[in-house]
């Protein structure tokens, strides 16, 4: 298996992330702005390299969102100020902003372009999902809201294929599944397992895991018929709906051993890709007849010196006085052998906070992904 | 006689409908079938009836697979100070091979995790020995019981639990790892 690519960024957490189609530009959001880095082929180190290029500022708080459509390049942000932006390249390069106008009352938490990228849907602490797309007349992009039965915080939102049906995790404990169709925007959807008829805000499935723990993020298996949601109880749930209206056909949940996980994506409709809270990505195989944990994308080797872009001390003279402060001896070096113990284990030094597709190949399965996190890193990883 | 209002004690989040504090939070969580104390005193008589025929695996099995969540505060604590019993009754060397068995069997992940809840609920009562529940637990309406102040000088007893609790955690986490203390934390069917 191929090594890691690590692209350290900065000291400071990563709330998301986001790749352009052509891999080229990299969206992190970093505190209050929306950093764009832009690959350059090789700086000193073996890969490419990330350098920042422009900054995207009108957030006037954490910023908990980013998105890039695919195909129409518009980014979108969202932010704890409660407000979101759509940014668009202008002729002269610079990044233009426009407001959405949300109306909600508390944080926006996170959001999503649909795969038509004619709308996009945002979560937030006010127990709403705005669904936002642009009304031509007005020249503006504005929301429809969610509101039932959502009894608490949505933490994520994801969007089935068809770019009607959209999943919504919360803190109430609850993975859900929505219509939300809009007319004049959006084709009616073909009947499918989760529903027949989608009026706006039709709820398709609601389902529950065990403990209730609250719900971190959803996801829609590629083909759409299965949801996958990860808790804080530290299980993978998947549910396969049989039909509208029907209990479903299957709901599997997975306990694991580990920290909970904050981000799940489907690679295939046969396998899953979860990270979190403890900072490695971990694979889940299986199908509607039983789910179980396959295996991690770290290597084994325990404290070897091999991993890269580890070898690059963060803080090295303060960590060399402060091991010497502490333990007497000098950082790495000294009598237990070289081991440096202040170290995870793990590429991410710190929990994961978002997961993403980097690269699919051409039978549609995710071949390479990324990941950011609390430690600043985007890591690019190969399946 | 709007004088006499104290504007600042109206509970303002009564008023709104759309308000948390008007909806029926149980709604959300896992409907656990309702065990009145007089079922878990028969359950505790069989546990220990177990407990005293030697099988001691048997019991503490017994008592986790019925785990009463539906049951009231007396109830619950009735229920772990019969876990309580049991697990002082196992013996340090046996508890590794014990929580083998149980882990491996079908549906084991799920016990361990009950299994958990009853080690943190007893080391939340700091003296697990007497009946009678703390005074100073204040039960919050999250499900969580906040300690106010631990007296781990409750006695010989007291401290002969909690080293029970703690050498059964040590190699419960051993086996199940952190994911089962986190399910102990987000899980809302209290023991």
């Amino acid at each position: 298996m191929a090594a890691p690519e690590v692209h350290h960024l900065f000291h400071a957490p990563i709330a998301d992330h986001s790749f352009s189609a052509d891999r080229a530009t990299l969206a992190v959001a970093r505190d209050t702005t929306v950093e764009l880095y832009h690959r350059t082929p090789s700086g000193s180190g073996p890969g490419p390299t990330f350098r920042l290029q422009d900054e995207l500022r009108g957030h006037d708080k954490t910023i908990t969102g980013v998105d890039i459509a695919p195909r129409s390049g518009r980014i979108v942000t969202s932010s704890q100020d409660r407000n979101a932006y759509v940014w668009e390249p202008s002729a002269s390069g610079e990044w233009k902003p426009t407001l959405v106008l949300l109306r909600i009352n508390r944080a926006a938490t996170c959001v999503r372009w649909s795969p038509s990228e004619a709308k996009f849907a945002v979560g937030s602490g006010a127990r709403t999902i705005a669904v936002c797309y642009f009304e031509a007349d007005n020249d503006w992009w504005v929301s429809k809201h969610i509101k039932k039965p959502l009894r608490s915080t949505v933490t994520s939102v994801a969007w089935h294929p068809n770019s009607v049906l959209l999943a919504a995790g919360s803190t109430d404990g609850h993975a859900r599944v929505f219509s939300s169709f809009i007319k004049g925007t959006d084709e009616r959807p073909e009947a499918s397992a989760w529903g027949e008829r989608l009026p706006f805000n039709t709820v398709c499935g609601e389902y529950l895991n065990p403990t209730a723990g609250w719900v971190h993020d959803v996801a829609f298996s590629p083909s759409g018929a299965a949801l996958a949601f990860c808790a804080h109880d530290s299980s993978v749930t998947i549910v396969y709906p049989s039909g509208p209206e029907q209990p479903p056909q299957a709901v599997i949940s997975v306990s694991t051993q580990l920290l909970p996980f904050t981000s799940i994506l489907w690679s295939s409709e046969t396998e899953l890709v979860c990270a979190g809270y403890d900072c490695g990505v971990y694979r889940f195989a299986g199908s509607a007849d039983g789910w179980q944990l396959s295996g991690t994308l770290e290597k084994d080797e325990r404290g070897s010196a091999s991993r890269p872009g580890l070898e690059q001390r963060e803080e090295s003279a303060l960590n060399m006085f402060r091991s010497m402060d502490l333990k007497g001896r000098a950082g790495g070096g000294g009598s237990s052998g070289g081991v440096d113990d202040t170290k995870l284990k793990t590429v991410h030094q710190n929990s994961i906070s978002t997961l993403r597709a980097y690269e699919t190949d051409g039978e549609g399965r995710v071949a390479r992904i990324s990941t950011g996190g609390v430690d600043g890193r985007v890591v690019v990883w190969k399946l | 006689m709007a004088a006499n209002i104290n504007w600042r004690t109206i509970n303002i989040d009564a008023l709104d409908p759309e308000s948390a504090y008007n909806f029926d939070l149980t709604t959300l969580t896992p409907a656990v079938q309702p065990v009145s104390s007089s079922e878990v005193q028969t359950l505790s008589g069989q546990v220990r009836q177990l407990l005293r025929g030697g099988n001691a695996e048997g019991a503490l099995r017994g008592a986790l697979e019925n785990a009463p969540y539906g049951a009231d505060e007396q109830g619950k604590a009735m229920h772990l100070s019969v876990v309580t019993e049991v697990l002082g009754q196992i013996r340090q060397a046996e508890m590794t091979p014990l929580l083998q068995r149980m882990y491996q069997a079908e549906g084991g992940s799920e016990l361990c995790d009950t299994l958990m809840k009853y080690l943190y609920k007893g080391m939340g009562q700091g003296t697990p020995t007497s009946n009678s529940t703390p005074k100073n637990l204040t039960p919050q309406a999250t499900g969580f019981s906040q300690v106010g102040g631990r007296h781990f000088g409750g006695g010989e007893g007291g401290g002969q639990a909690m080293s029970v609790f703690l050498s059964w955690h040590e190699k419960l986490v051993e086996m199940v790892g952190p994911g089962s203390i986190v399910r102990v934390m987000s899980d809302r069917r209290t023991v």
